[in-house]
């Protein structure tokens, strides 16, 4: 009989236990002050080798500050739905914004990922709310002078320092490779957070023996040779060859003129635009103002919807005569020579006016067509796609910057060691797309004298988001502890090998111009990571895990 | 051919298209529900959340789930499978333009597997219990069991990188063009390309007709038959050809139609090894990419083909063999 009570007793502990969600022997108050199971979702390590391990060495470190910690891969497809469209839902993630030409300017990066205004949809993905920093982003945005507008850039970068949205890991590099005996070194050209694979390579690299041939690799395939449509990474070198663009970013990283012989700002919101004269489209027929406003006004229209935010704040464009255009904007907008000019592929009207409005009434826009022979009016013709397998480019030299090669050929190699060694064997003299383990890279260029491998600093970084609509992480001091307790010198040398700097700003440092100097450091330190959270009123159970302040009590589920 | 075969067939063409039909809806259902979200591809720092309304809209995501299946089912009846949304292109026409390479690769390989097996499992059949029996058997079995993607980057590190025998990757050299695929299967470029896929593909491929027919063979060869052609004195080759083979090849073609379902798995991890531009690696980028119209089209389109060469090999049973018969008794 006793006995049976004695059961009867111990199961009722044990439901009650399992009611409460804790073990037995804690009081009620202490276990909902404690911080619940934070999970960290990163790629699977075959997927993503790098991120996966920095996430593992970055779960350690927040374990030492009591915390229980669980990092759960999962493949993009599913990662990117979950951290993308259910924002209540995930604790933290590992992330990473890759280097492009127009993030040479730090508009893009500063004002979408953290503004309050794409929170609910948009890149703000992590539901950092600032009002102040709004402000200065904004601020940044509208100074067409270039001091000020550098002033409110560190200012922002010194905001985001200290409020540690993000715990930033590295500035990767990117390697790219080249045979030399093919390609004079001379004249490859390493842009400033790009690396060797640019466009300045592309039309300056001078062949030194009989093969003038470029042949490349991408891993991905080429989905369509689109002027108006931003579609895969690859398709983008592709595109940015045989259509040109009134700017360029320079290998310095800043605007430069192109097809615009060049610009001058009337006022903040007026930009006169000379053309470059003697322009020709690859058909042969001459390239002309109402061409270039044509290729702006488009995508105002329905039917361009990829490239519609990039023309919104263009409020006009007038030719003042046959070589000169006026924009005109509806508000200041001081990167405009690099997110606008630099970004629109000028298209010739003849071709796309009459192919937009076949689409009139159709559901379809102007990414579901693809012309049979492109044509555009940049420094390649486009002369072949084999959908999988190549786009072969040829030189043209009718251009005023014609290419010194003869042909550029991409290949779509699927097999990363096969790409190695098409590089050995010749199947490839520039290796433009290699995610393999860098050491594997560099190995192979000193076995082999001919191969030369560059590392540049890129503009994109790693990092690891916190879900700022969900406690702790809406707590600043708490993300700031987090930096501080994650080894981040051990993550850039086992992680990513050594291959990346510490990363202190969504700015890369790669961008001198825009990089703030001076920026707080947050060294690896678990004991003052500690002393931060106990300053600001956090405490340890019995167990050593992590109790929230005195007032603020767990009100939500794991993570699923 | 009797009526009684007539009508055998057309019940055989009816429960295809049954298993079409079970198989096209499987399809539509099991990609909606894997994880995952087709607008994922466009994830960046430029994409707002009205051109998220605007692609869900374009893709047809937005209408009901029994809209959007019926409308797939219209779609894949009248052979336009829709358009892709990660090439933005019809997935006809995807699919065509890298039909005849997968179609190349496989057919090429099935056939060499098979000529090659049978051949050789009727060798080792007849000298059974001999040195190249004990070290064949082993071997075929060896290349059998490797991962075809191991035994392909064997065969690229020796012939490609260090003997630069053949080229790594895909149909052709960079910049040269096939303008008919007649063309194309004669050039010498496209058949150094082919020699390495096709022969990892082979090493897969050949342990199934060669097993088969050895102890097929073994069985047939103690027939009383074959007995009866050695007391007449026959000489041994042609008892082997043209009396034992002869019979032992039938449950060999059954097999075929398996060995067909069985390829189109091989030949998705080959494409993607040797970068051959096929239905394989279109099939696992949409896969990834969540791109629903091209990898329902692409499955279905490998769906059928399996199901017509199982319709084929039956066909082909009765011819071989007589004493089978279609008709229902």
């Amino acid at each position: 009989m006793r006995a049976q009570m004695l059961r009867g007793a111990f199961v009722f502990a044990v439901i009650a236990a399992l009611v409460v969600g804790t073990g037995p022997g804690r009081t009620q108050a202490q276990a909902s002050r404690q911080v619940r199971e934070l999970v960290l979702v990163t790629w699977p390590q075959a997927a993503d080798p790098q991120q996966y391990e920095a996430a593992r060495i970055a779960a350690e470190g927040m374990r030492k500050l009591g915390l229980k910690v669980t990092v759960r891969p999962m493949p993009w497809e599913q990662l990117s739905d979950y951290v993308w469209y259910n924002r209540q839902k995930w604790d933290m993630t590992t992330w990473q914004m890759v280097g492009r030409p127009e993030r040479s300017d730090p508009d893009e990066i500063l004002v979408n990922l953290f503004s309050s205004s794409t929170a609910k949809d948009g890149y703000n993905f992590i539901g950092f709310i600032d009002p102040a920093y709004d402000e200065v982003a904004q601020a940044q945005r509208s100074a067409t002078d270039p001091e000020r507008r550098r002033k409110l850039v560190y200012e922002a970068q010194r905001m985001l320092a200290e409020k540690q949205p993000y715990t930033f890991l590295v500035n990767p590099k990117s390697l790219y490779a080249y045979n030399n005996q093919v390609w004079d070194p001379k004249t490859i050209v390493d842009q400033k957070g790009i690396g060797i694979k640019n466009f300045w390579t592309f039309i300056q690299a001078t062949p030194k023996g009989a093969q003038k041939d470029m042949v490349l690799n991408a891993q991905d395939p080429v989905q369509a040779i689109n002027p108006l449509y931003i579609s895969g990474k690859v398709d983008s070198w592709v595109t940015e060859l045989i259509w040109d663009r009134l700017v360029r970013i320079g290998p310095d990283g800043l605007p430069r003129p192109w097809a615009a012989a060049a610009y001058t700002w009337v006022n903040p919101t007026t930009l006169d635009v000379t053309l470059r004269s003697g322009m020709k489209w690859h058909d042969g027929r001459p390239v002309t103002a109402e061409d270039v406003i044509f290729s702006f006004m488009a995508p105002k229209g329905a039917k361009v919807p990829m490239y519609k935010p990039f023309v919104a704040n263009i409020a006009a464009i007038k030719a003042l005569n046959a070589t000169t255009l006026r924009f005109t904007l509806d508000r200041p907008q001081a990167a405009f020579l690099t997110s606008t000019l630099g970004k629109l592929n000028l298209v010739p009207r003849h071709v796309w006016e009459p192919m937009l409005q076949s689409l009139e009434g159709k559901k379809e826009n102007a990414e579901s067509l693809q012309e049979r022979t492109p044509i555009g009016s940049g420094p390649f013709k486009f002369v072949s796609w084999t959908r999988g397998q190549e786009v072969v480019l040829e030189a043209n030299p009718q251009h005023w910057a014609a290419p010194r090669m003869h042909r550029w050929i991409l290949r779509t190699v699927a097999n990363v060691e096969a790409a190695l060694g098409g590089l050995r064997n010749g199947e490839l003299n520039f290796l433009s797309d290699y995610l393999g383990d860098p050491q594997v890279l560099v190995r192979l260029s000193r076995q082999d004298p001919r191969i030369t491998v560059v590392a540049s600093t890129d503009i994109g970084f790693q990092f690891i988001a916190y879900n700022e609509r969900r406690p702790p992480f809406n707590d600043p001091v708490f993300r700031k502890a987090l930096s501080m307790a994650i080894d981040r010198t051990m993550i850039r040398l086992v992680a990513y090998k050594g291959y990346g700097v510490l990363a202190d700003s969504p700015v890369s440092k790669a961008l001198e111009f825009w990089h703030a100097p001076g920026l707080p450091q947050l060294p690896y330190s678990v004991q003052a990571a500690r002393d931060l959270l106990k300053k600001a009123g956090y405490d340890w159970d019995s167990q050593g895990r992590l109790l929230y302040p005195a007032n603020q009590t767990e009100t939500l589920e794991v993570a699923r | 051919m009797t009526r009684a075969s007539s009508r055998w067939i057309a019940q055989r063409l009816a429960q295809m298209l049954l298993v079409l039909w079970v198989i096209a809806t499987i399809l539509f259902l099991i990609f909606r529900l894997m994880p995952g979200n087709p607008l994922v591809a466009y994830i960046d720092p430029n994409f707002t959340a009205e051109q998220q309304r605007a692609l869900v809209h374009e893709f047809g995501l937005a209408l009901p789930l029994w809209q959007q299946y019926l409308l797939y089912l219209k779609a894949s009846a009248t052979g336009h499978m829709g358009q892709s949304f990660f090439y933005h292109a019809p997935v006809a026409q995807l699919v065509w333009e890298t039909l005849p390479n997968t179609l190349i690769l496989t057919g090429g390989a099935v056939i060499v597997a098979y000529l090659l097996g049978t051949a050789a499992g009727a060798f080792f059949a007849w000298r059974r219990g001999a040195a190249a029996e004990g070290i064949g058997i082993p071997l075929a079995l060896a290349a059998r069991a490797a991962p075809e993607f191991w035994v392909g980057m064997i065969l690229l590190a020796v012939f490609s990188f260090s003997l630069r025998w053949f080229p790594s990757s895909g149909t052709a050299s960079p910049g040269v063009q096939y303008a008919s695929v007649w063309q194309q299967l004669t050039s010498p470029d496209f058949l150094r390309h082919l020699a390495l896929p096709l022969a990892t593909f082979v090493l897969y491929l050949q342990g199934l007709p060669l097993l088969l027919m050895r102890s097929s063979m073994l069985d047939v060869m103690e027939e009383e038959f074959v007995v009866m052609a050695r007391m007449k004195g026959l000489p041994e080759r042609r008892i082997l050809l043209r009396h034992a083979a002869r019979n032992a090849l039938l449950p060999v073609a059954t097999a075929f139609a398996l060995v067909i379902g069985y390829s189109l798995g091989g030949d998705v991890v080959i494409e993607n090894v040797f970068s051959w531009p096929g239905l394989g690696r279109l099939l696992v980028k949409a896969v990834a990419s969540k791109d629903y119209p091209l990898a329902q089209g692409a499955f279905l389109l490998i769906a059928a083909v399996a199901i017509l060469m199982n319709l084929l090999a039956d066909l082909a049973y009765a011819w071989l063999d007589p004493r089978v018969s279609y008709a229902k008794r």
